[in-house]
């Protein structure tokens, strides 16, 4: 019994990884831009899709298929925000935030266009967990769980200790004042964005690794990363991270009493609980 | 060709009052209510189960609202302590358990098998052809009903007060309004009407599955409300309509392009309503008919 | 604001005219009496089930044009219109009744999801439009259609025994069955029950949530029962994750699929250890039928899953029974006649409809047998019989083991 106990939570940690990169980059769009972007699904299926191309075409190995989604991911984010989801922004977080689904709706069905709806694989190795004693562990998720880490604290710092880190939390607390610092905030938000989407393109190549990459690869686990960032503190980055394992971890220990078809509803019910006692997520800053 | 206009109306007007819901929360209100296909579904069963188990459809009907008010009071009692932002994911995860339980409980909802044989009222008598006009006339008038008591709230002190609540809640509170009754009775009222609005589809349809209550519904709906005029329930009536008629011509399409795939084809009507819901929110984010704000009646004396 | 009215004289207007009845002319191949003949589908081409409907869309296409080469239907050509449910059932009532309503299609075909197949349903046997589904729930034939529907799957309590059967033959003693929540779980569970136990066997289920990145603590339930079969009953995009946890897992007991929870497409896209060995298992045609191999060709792969080869096979019965009823081309001819070329004694037995039409018009009696199977339907539409066609992943292609 505790063995299936201390499975469930391994695994949950395995799951959890998945979503924790797409998770860092909501959030950090929505700690600077402060919108939630639902386009972040269609930023990491176009981040899947880039890394396929490019396994498929040229035989690329993980680390460059990692590297060309961010960029590719970065870029359309940049281009889409710039375009679509900027000129919104003034009218309130509501209005960007239905923008962002119109524009996954729209970048969604131009990967259909392109690609179809087949399911495409990375032709790259598999391997079977590790076992310690009764214990299991996958090597691709721990891959992403430290590539999650490492991302973070990356993040992390950039925002706590460089200048421009400070700067984009700046015009996050206050547009104008930055404005008055001689801080841009356009370029300061361009920035956030290609990071955030960026990240999500990474993440959606390391989902993609584990299952399969089609149109709706981002849309799948749309819920659940909208879920991890609200459970670890809108615009909190560790809290992403932290979010996104809390669920993980939940999840699957739901599934020791609950059925298995209705693993969907946990993470939700976790996040009502949560946000009733503690409203600003597990390591949100308080609101002001 | 007739046949497919009735019914694109009368959809068009189930569409209606689901905006209408929607636009008595968010746009009058200001809370978003991310799980409209839930009490969509919930109306839907509701009557479907009540009528399966025998009752008459008018009262099937009530039934679906009084769940619906049931359900939108649970909600809004669950979200009490919460920020605003975090009751979109709350009714988002709300839709998502209904449909869930939807598709798992079978001996309440019979499951992914759905419930079939939703009787159609005075479908036997009129038959084939007067069913339909006989039905999209019901879903008008319910639509010019539910309109009517909208607009009046709209341009009455309540009215006013939501709007208060929707700008700045702290300030509405202060002002002496009992805000969380105001929410409450909202999201209540809201969820009542989109509730009938499923009642009303599941007897036009005979059929309601989980399947029908996607979220893809509820990104129609807010493409309606934007489209038409955030916080003006005659903005919200004229989007969806708008919205349904959209849906369908993007269907003709398909003869003005050659050469392209079926899924290429099917794509690019994905892509038109997501492109058509970004043209309206950029070129006119609140719409394309303006919000009323009745004036307040003037004071008698100097301030 | 400027108002511009354009001006048309008589000698534009003739122009007009002339450059438009030229453009008629040079568009209308030489197609003899009659208006064309209308077909439906309506597929899932977006949402999830999105995976399986390009190629039921193609292979559609393609015999319509083969048709059309050939003379079309009577001398008339074939129009086909496709329609996209959006694998939603609200959706794809609306696009039916385009179908019905606008485009006045003799047949609706290829209705794939059970929630869509029974919203249309009441439309199609209303409109006297025929249609025909590949949608597995047993609630569909017994819906009041008058004879409006057919099915070409065959019931899941059959396919369920034949899996059972099958793993047993292959020395199974603990079966698990797995599947999302469809309207089918229970009956093929009950088939595959059946059949295990009258060999002394278990078995064991898990019913799971399709939209999951990862089915870790899943496969833990699984393992825990120590299977040696487990039979898949999802769709390609859970299927692909549970193949993996479970390699991942170190699952290395048989792996028994319906032929489309592990079509080509699927073993195209995964890494060969993850699903080597599997077998498959589809509805099929007697031994030395030609049809699967026609709709290889049509939809471009070696092994189409049996979503396409059924869609063929629809089309087909579809086209033929208007050939044969002739007269008005509508549900009713189609309703009237498909029993009558598709089985029966004393017949010639055809696999394609561009013979069938040749075997037609020589008055000569036709047994359309399909490529998923004889194709004989009930009076309710399901499938009378069918053989099943066993096959197995070797080295990253599916290869015919056996068909019985």
């Amino acid at each position: 019994m505790f063995s299936s106990l201390l499975q469930a939570i391994v695994s949950g940690l395995m799951t959890g990884s998945l979503i924790a990169l797409p998770a860092i980059g909501f959030t950090t769009i929505f700690a600077v831009l402060r919108y939630p972007s639902f386009a972040i699904a269609a930023y990491m299926t176009i981040g899947g899709f880039a890394a396929i191309y490019a396994n498929q075409h040229f035989g690329m190995g993980v680390i460059p298929l990692l590297l060309l989604a961010a960029v590719v991911s970065g870029l359309v984010g940049l281009l889409a925000e710039q375009t679509a989801l900027a000129p919104l922004r003034p009218a309130g977080a509501l209005t960007a935030a239905i923008g962002s689904i119109a524009l996954n709706v729209v970048l969604e069905n131009i990967v259909r266009f392109s690609f179809g709806n087949d399911l495409q694989g990375f032709d790259l190795p598999i391997h079977p967990d590790m076992r310690f004693g009764p214990i299991r562990v996958g090597t691709q998720q721990l891959q992403n769980l430290a590539i999650a880490v490492v991302v973070m604290g990356g993040i992390f710092a950039f925002l706590r200790f460089s200048r421009f880190g400070r700067a984009m939390r700046a015009v996050a607390d206050n547009d104008d004042l930055a404005r008055l610092k001689g801080i841009d905030p356009k370029i300061i938000s361009g920035v956030a964005v290609a990071v955030g989407a960026a990240l999500a393109g990474v993440g959606g190549v390391l989902l993609g690794m584990d299952t399969s990459i089609d149109p709706l690869t981002g849309y799948r686990v749309l819920l659940s990363v909208f879920a991890a960032a609200v459970l670890g503190g809108l615009g909190s980055i560790p809290g992403a991270v932290v979010g996104a394992l809390a669920i993980g971890v939940a999840e699957e220990v739901s599934l020791l009493a609950v059925p298995a078809t209705y693993r969907g509803a946990i993470a939700f019910f976790a996040i009502l609980a949560m946000l009733t006692f503690r409203p600003r997520g597990l390591l949100g800053e308080r609101s002001t | 060709m007739t046949s497919y206009v009735l019914f694109t109306l009368t959809i068009g007007g189930i569409y209606a009052l689901l905006a209408l819901s929607l636009n008595l929360v968010w746009g009058m209100a200001g809370m978003v209510n991310l799980g409209l296909a839930g009490f969509f579904a919930v109306g839907a069963y509701a009557s479907a189960i009540a009528t399966g188990s025998g009752a008459p459809v008018v009262l099937g009907w009530l039934i679906a609202i009084a769940c619906g008010v049931v359900a939108g009071l649970v909600i809004t009692f669950a979200t009490l302590r919460l920020r605003d932002d975090y009751l979109a994911i709350v009714t988002l995860g709300f839709g998502e358990v209904v449909r869930l339980v939807a598709l798992n409980e079978r001996w309440l909802t019979n499951g992914a098998d759905g419930i079939s044989g939703i009787p159609g009222p005075l479908k036997q008598s009129l038959g084939q052809t007067g069913f339909p006009i006989f039905y999209l006339i019901l879903v008008s008038a319910i639509v010019c009903l539910v309109w009517l008591v909208l607009r009046r709230l709209d341009l009455s002190p309540y009215g006013r007060t939501l709007k208060a609540i929707r700008e700045d809640q702290e300030l509405t509170r202060f002002a002496g309004k009992p805000v969380l009754r105001f929410k409450y009775e909202a999201f209540a009222l809201a969820a009542a009407i989109a509730a009938l609005a499923g009642a009303l589809y599941g007897h036009f349809q005979s059929y309601v599955s989980p399947d029908h209550f996607q979220s893809l519904i509820t990104i129609y709906i807010f493409l309606a409300v934007t489209a038409g005029g955030v916080g003006r329930p005659l903005g919200a009536v004229a989007g969806a309509y708008a919205v349904v008629i959209f849906l369908e011509a993007t269907r003709f399409f398909a003869d003005v392009l050659p050469g392209l795939q079926p899924v290429q084809l099917a794509a690019v009507r994905e892509m038109l309503v997501g492109a058509a819901l970004l043209v309206v929110l950029l070129w006119k984010p609140t719409g394309l008919l303006s919000e009323r704000i009745a004036p307040a009646t003037p004071r008698t004396g100097s301030p | 604001m400027n108002q511009q009215t354009i001006r048309l004289n008589r000698r534009d207007i003739l122009q007009l005219g002339a450059l438009a009845s030229a453009g008629v002319l040079v568009a209308t191949p030489a197609w003899a009496q009659g208006a064309p003949v209308r077909l439906g589908a309506l597929l899932p081409l977006t949402g999830s089930g999105g995976p399986y409907g390009g190629p039921m869309a193609k292979v559609a296409k393609g015999v319509v044009d083969e048709v059309n080469a050939a003379g079309g239907i009577l001398g008339r050509k074939v129009e086909l219109f496709i329609e996209d449910d959006q694998t939603s059932a609200e959706a794809a009532v609306r696009a039916a009744r385009k179908l019905i309503d606008v485009d006045k299609v003799a047949a609706v075909m290829g209705t794939w999801a059970s929630a869509v197949t029974t919203a249309v349903a009441p439309l199609c046997w209303e409109s006297k439009t025929f249609q025909t589904t590949t949608s597995g729930a047993d609630s569909i034939t017994l819906l009041p259609h008058q004879g409006y529907l057919i099915r070409t799957q065959p019931n899941t309590t059959l396919q369920g025994q034949k899996f059972g059967g099958f793993a047993v033959e292959n020395d199974a003693k603990k079966v698990f069955f797995i599947s999302p929540q469809t309207p089918f779980v229970k009956t093929q569970l009950e088939g595959i029950t059946a059949a295990v136990k009258k060999a002394g066997g278990s078995v064991g289920s898990l019913v799971y949530d399709d939209k999951r990145p990862s089915y870790r603590s899943e496969v833990d339930e699984i393992l825990r029962f120590e299977p040696d079969a487990i039979i898949f009953g999802g769709y390609t995009p859970d299927t692909t994750v549970m193949l993996k946890d479970l390699f991942r897992a170190g699952y290395k007991g048989k792996k028994i699929a319906f032929a489309y929870a592990v079509n080509q497409k699927l073993i195209e896209s995964v890494q060969p250890e993850i699903v080597e060995g599997t077998f498959t298992i589809s509805p099929s045609p007697a031994e030395g039928s030609n049809a699967y191999a026609r709709v290889a060709k049509l939809a471009g792969m070696s092994n189409p899953d049996p979503y396409t080869v059924q869609m063929y096979d629809q089309i087909n019965l579809v086209i033929l029974a208007l050939a044969a009823g002739g007269g008005d081309m509508n549900g009713t001819t189609i309703k009237a006649n498909v029993r009558t070329i598709s089985q029966g004694p004393d017949r010639i037995k055809v696999d394609n409809a561009v013979e069938g039409l040749k075997q037609l018009a020589a008055k000569k009696k036709i047994d359309y047998d399909g490529a998923s199977g004889p194709c004989d339907f009930t009076d309710i539409g399901d499938i009378i019989d069918s053989k099943f066609r066993y096959e197995q992943v070797k080295a990253g292609k599916l290869a015919l083991l056996k068909i019985g």
